[in-house]
């Protein structure tokens, strides 16, 4: 399975690839949002994005929105793992389409558990 | 009490603390007990380096994050996972201690009233002029007994 690591900080989409090819994902990244619409165009077998929300050129949320017009990337599961973690933030990236949420900072578990929740990884015993 | 100071975010030293104590646990180190507050006097920072963040609400606060070169150096070896000793380049410096200051701005954010939107991180040599600026808190920590300089400021 793909996964698509976007996010601004170089050091963020590390640690978020680190943990997802643990899990057995093959990880493409992007530095904001644009680049990550372009990925989606080069890579239409990802299957999941997590996705920062403080970046520059386009924000994780407008890429969510944007992402969610596209009719052939519906089944690309979102999920937001950003610093922005107030309830109305939470719930405005959910009403426009994404999946999860994770806020920074988190333990390599948190994304597990939340990937397992999503049904993308197999649960522990 | 006048409007002003009514208006002001109710936000004390041991939240701050708090946010630091779990991204350190949980990004830098992966275990407790590297991050204390410093006990006695504030410590000379040598070569240090700033990073910060705005939020952009009413009031406007800011995150300002200073330690040595050194200090920020060790702090990328460990987000990225670097042997201890090894160069650490201008870009992926910036890249860390620039993300600190955005989790630690993000999740302050969270908790003032009316948060507004957060800037990108800056990094630079010096403190970014604020005249009028107002310390809210402004503490040092010590990360593996190295000084860590923590303050927030409501902007004018
Ligand atoms: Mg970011």
């Amino acid at each position: 399975m793909k996964a698509l690591v976007i996010d601004d900080s170089r050091v963020m989409r590390r640690i978020v690839t680190g943990i997802l090819r643990g899990v057995g994902f093959d990880t493409v990244e992007a530095g904001d949002g644009k680049e990550a619409l372009e990925r989606l165009t080069e890579h239409p077998d990802v299957a999941l994005c997590c996705i920062d929300w403080n970046m520059p050129v386009m924000t994780g949320f407008e890429f969510v929105v944007e992402a969610r017009k596209r009719q052939e990337w519906r089944d690309i599961t979102l999920m937001m793992v950003t610093t922005e973690g107030e309830q109305g933030q939470i719930v405005r990236a959910l009403a426009a389409g994404a999946h999860e949420y994770v806020i920074k900072p988190f333990t390599p578990e948190i994304i597990v558990d939340k990937l397992e929740l999503l049904g993308l990884v197999g649960a522990r015993a | 009490m006048s409007a002003a100071t009514e208006s002001a975010p109710i936000f004390e030293a041991e939240a701050l603390m708090g946010i630091a104590t779990d991204l350190f646990e949980t990004m830098v180190d992966g275990e407790p007990g590297h991050l204390t507050l410093w006990w006695g006097e504030p410590p000379e920072l040598e070569d240090s380096r700033f990073t910060w963040v705005d939020i952009q609400g009413q009031p406007a606060t800011r995150v300002l994050l200073a330690a040595s070169r050194e200090t920020g150096e060790q702090l990328t070896r460990a987000l990225l996972a670097l042997p201890e000793g090894s160069a650490v380049g201008d870009e992926d410096f910036a890249d860390a201690v620039g993300e600190v200051a955005n989790v630690v701005g993000g999740n302050i954010k969270s908790m003032v009233p009316d948060g507004g939107a957060l800037t990108l991180p800056s990094v630079a040599h010096a403190a970014p002029d604020a005249p009028g600026a107002i310390a809210i808190i402004d503490t040092y920590l010590s990360w593996r007994g190295a000084p860590l300089h923590v303050s927030l400021w409501a902007l004018p």
